[in-house]
C-alpha cells in the first residue's frame, strides 16, 4: 500500500521537475533555441577560409562545378569517383595549346598549361553524387570544385538546387555544340591536308 | 485462475514504422498482448557494401563506410582506416591520432545523444528528444566546420585525415564542452530519473551476461549487462592508452542488471566519459605537425589479410580485409555491432507485452544501415 502512494508521489514529483525545466526554457528563451523560419532565414554557415595556409583547401560539400575553360581532360576526377557520376569525353585538339574560336575552346588554362585535348562532354549527374569530395583533390588545374567556400569568388555557394525533373540535375559543363563543332574542325583539317 | 491461451496471431511491425529506427520488419507472434516469438526480417536497406568494395580502390571505400552506420560515420571511417593501416604496417603522425580520437569521441557523443533522445521519443517523452538534438546540432556544426559535411564525412583517410583542423576549432570544442556538461544533469532530471520512464524501462528486457556474451553482443549493450569490456581499454588501438577514463558498466540502478534502463544509462555515463577524453585530447594535442603521411598515389597494401576492430558508439566494429597486393581489396568483410544487437532481440522480447517490444528495441540502439550494409 505504501508503495502505491510512493509511486504516485514520485511520478508527480519527477513530472513536475521535468515540467519545471521545460518551463524555465520557455521563460529564458534564447535566440538560438527557437526554430528558424527556413526559406526566409537561414542558419549561418561556418566560416570557410579559416586559418588554412593555402586557400585551395575546399572544405565545403555543395554542388560540383567545373570551370570548363581550365579543364585539360585528364580524367582524374572520373577515375576517382566512387559512384561513377562524372562522364568525360575528349577529342584530340589539332594543335596543342591553340584556341579554336569556332567552338569557344581556349588553348591555355589559367595556370598556363597548354591543352592537348578538347573536352566535348563533361557531365556530372548530381542525383548520383555522394558529396565525398574525392574528385576535387586530384585535379591538377583545380577546375572542379564544390561551389562556395574558398571558391566563392569564382562561383557563389549553391546548395539548394532542387529541380522538378530528375534529368535537370545532370549538369553538362562542356560548351554546347562542342562535339559537332569539333567534328567540323577535324574534317576541315583533314580536307586541307 | 490460470493463464488462458488463445489463438496466436502474427503481427507485422514495420518496415515503415517510426519506432523501428529504419526499415526493419518485425514478425511478432502474439497471444493477445503477450509476445511469444519475435523474428526480425532484415535486408530492406541492403546496398552490397562488401561486394562494392571488391571493385574499388582502398580510398574509394571510405565514403561507403560512412553510409553503413550513418549516425556514427566518423567512427566507421576510423575503423576502416585503422584496419588498412594495420595491414600496411603504417604509422601515422601523432597529430593525426589526436584529431582522429577527438573526432571519434565527438561522434560518440552525437550518436549517443540521438540514441537517448530517440529512445525517449519511443517511450513517449518528446521534450528530451528536442533538447538532445539541439545539442547534437552543435557537434554537427563542428564537423561541418572541419570537413564541410554534417553527416557523411569522408574525413579520415588512409595515412591521415583529409585536412587539418580549422583555426579556432579547439576553442569552439572547449566552449561546447563547457556548455554541454551541465546539460547532462538536465537530461538526467528530465528523463533518466522520471518515474514514468523508469516504469517503462526498468526490469524490462533483461539481458543476462552469459546470453549477451554467447550472442556476441558488444558495446554499451554488453556493458549494461555488467561485463567490463571496452576495446578502447581491453584491446587498445590508436592512442587511447594515453587517456584516463572509466569503462562504465550497468549496475541495475533502478531494477535488474541488464534491463532497458541500464542500457540507456550506460550510454549516458559514456557521454560523460567521452567529455573527459575530449578534454584531455584537446589539451594534449600537438599544435603543429603534418596531417598526412606521405603515401604513393595508389595504395597497395602487401599481400595478406587483417582483422581489426574498433569501438564505435554501437560496439565492436570489425573489418576483415584481404589484399593481393593490388590497389583493389580482394575481400572486405564488415562485422557490425548492431547486427548482433538485433539478433539478441528474439531472446529478449519473448514473454513481454507489445508495448515493451518498442522499449526493448529502442534500448538496443540499432542502425539499419549497418545491419544490412
Amino acid at each position: 500500500m505504501s508503495k502505491y502512494f510512493r509511486d504516485i508521489y514520485e511520478s508527480l514529483s519527477t513530472m513536475m521537475t521535468g515540467l519545471g525545466i521545460t518551463w524555465m526554457h520557455m521563460v529564458r528563451i534564447r535566440k538560438n533555441n527557437v526554430t528558424l523560419q527556413y526559406p526566409e532565414e537561414k542558419w549561418p554557415r561556418p566560416e570557410r577560409n579559416i586559418g588554412f595556409d593555402h586557400s585551395n583547401y575546399n572544405v565545403i560539400r555543395t554542388r560540383l562545378h567545373v570551370d570548363i575553360d581550365d579543364c585539360i581532360g585528364c580524367l582524374k576526377c572520373e577515375r576517382i569517383c566512387p559512384v561513377q557520376c562524372i562522364k568525360i569525353v575528349t577529342e584530340k585538339a589539332p594543335v596543342r595549346g591553340d584556341d579554336i574560336k569556332d567552338i569557344g575552346h581556349v588553348g591555355v588554362t589559367s595556370n598556363g598549361s597548354r591543352k592537348a585535348l578538347v573536352v566535348t562532354r563533361f557531365d556530372i549527374d548530381m542525383t548520383e553524387c555522394c558529396y565525398c569530395n574525392l574528385c576535387t583533390y586530384p585535379c591538377p588545374e583545380e577546375c572542379i570544385y564544390m561551389t562556395g567556400g574558398p571558391n566563392a569568388d569564382k562561383h557563389p555557394i549553391d546548395y539548394e538546387f532542387s529541380e522538378f525533373d530528375r534529368s535537370d540535375l545532370i549538369y553538362r559543363f562542356a560548351k554546347p555544340g562542342t562535339k559537332e563543332g569539333m567534328n567540323e574542325v577535324l574534317s576541315k583539317d583533314g580536307a586541307e591536308s | 485462475m490460470g493463464v488462458v491461451h488463445g489463438e496466436e496471431m502474427v503481427l507485422n511491425i514495420g518496415p515503415q514504422h517510426p519506432s523501428t529506427h529504419g526499415v526493419l520488419r518485425l514478425k511478432v507472434k502474439t497471444d493477445g498482448e503477450i509476445i511469444s516469438e519475435i523474428t526480425p526480417v532484415i535486408g530492406y536497406l541492403h546496398r552490397c557494401f562488401e561486394k562494392h568494395c571488391e571493385n574499388m580502390t582502398y580510398d574509394q571505400v571510405i565514403p561507403f563506410t560512412d553510409r553503413c552506420d550513418y549516425l556514427a560515420a566518423m567512427a566507421n571511417n576510423f575503423g576502416y582506416v585503422v584496419a588498412v593501416e594495420e595491414l600496411m604496417e603504417l604509422k601515422v603522425p601523432e597529430k593525426v591520432e589526436y584529431i582522429r580520437v577527438i573526432m571519434a569521441e565527438l561522434q560518440r557523443i552525437a550518436s549517443h545523444l540521438l540514441a537517448l533522445g530517440v529512445y525517449g521519443l519511443d517511450i513517449g517523452a518528446f521534450t528530451p528528444f528536442l533538447f538532445m538534438l539541439r545539442d547534437r546540432e552543435r557537434i554537427l556544426d563542428m564537423f561541418e566546420m572541419t570537413c564541410g559535411a554534417r553527416l557523411l564525412y569522408n574525413y579520415m583517410w588512409v595515412g591521415g585525415v583529409s585536412h587539418d583542423l580549422p583555426k579556432g576549432f579547439v576553442e569552439t570544442a572547449f566552449q561546447f564542452l563547457d556548455y554541454f556538461e551541465p546539460q547532462i544533469e538536465e537530461y538526467n532530471k528530465l528523463l533518466t530519473y522520471n518515474k514514468i520512464f523508469i516504469e517503462r524501462t526498468a526490469d524490462i528486457g533483461v539481458l543476462p551476461q552469459d546470453v549477451a556474451i554467447s550472442y556476441g553482443v558488444s558495446g554499451p549493450n554488453l556493458r549494461a549487462s555488467g561485463v567490463k569490456w571496452d576495446l578502447r581499454r581491453n584491446d587498445t588501438y590508436s592512442i587511447y592508452e594515453k587517456f584516463d577514463f572509466d569503462v562504465c558498466i550497468g549496475d541495475g540502478g533502478q531494477g535488474t542488471l541488464g534491463d532497458c534502463w541500464d542500457r540507456y544509462y550506460v550510454r549516458m555515463l559514456e557521454v560523460k566519459e567521452s567529455v573527459k577524453i575530449l578534454r584531455q585530447a584537446l589539451a594534449q594535442m600537438p599544435k603543429d605537425g603534418d596531417v598526412h603521411q606521405a603515401l604513393p598515389k595508389k595504395i597497395r597494401p602487401p599481400k595478406g589479410s587483417i582483422y581489426s576492430r574498433t569501438e564505435t558508439p554501437r560496439g565492436d566494429l570489425g573489418f576483415y580485409i584481404e589484399s593481393d597486393g593490388s590497389p583493389i581489396p580482394t575481400r572486405v568483410k564488415m562485422r557490425s555491432p548492431a547486427f548482433t544487437a538485433l539478433s539478441v532481440l528474439g531472446e529478449l522480447a519473448g514473454g513481454w507485452m507489445m508495448s515493451d517490444v518498442i522499449s526493448i528495441l529502442g534500448s538496443l540502439d540499432i542502425v539499419l544501415g549497418e545491419i544490412d550494409r
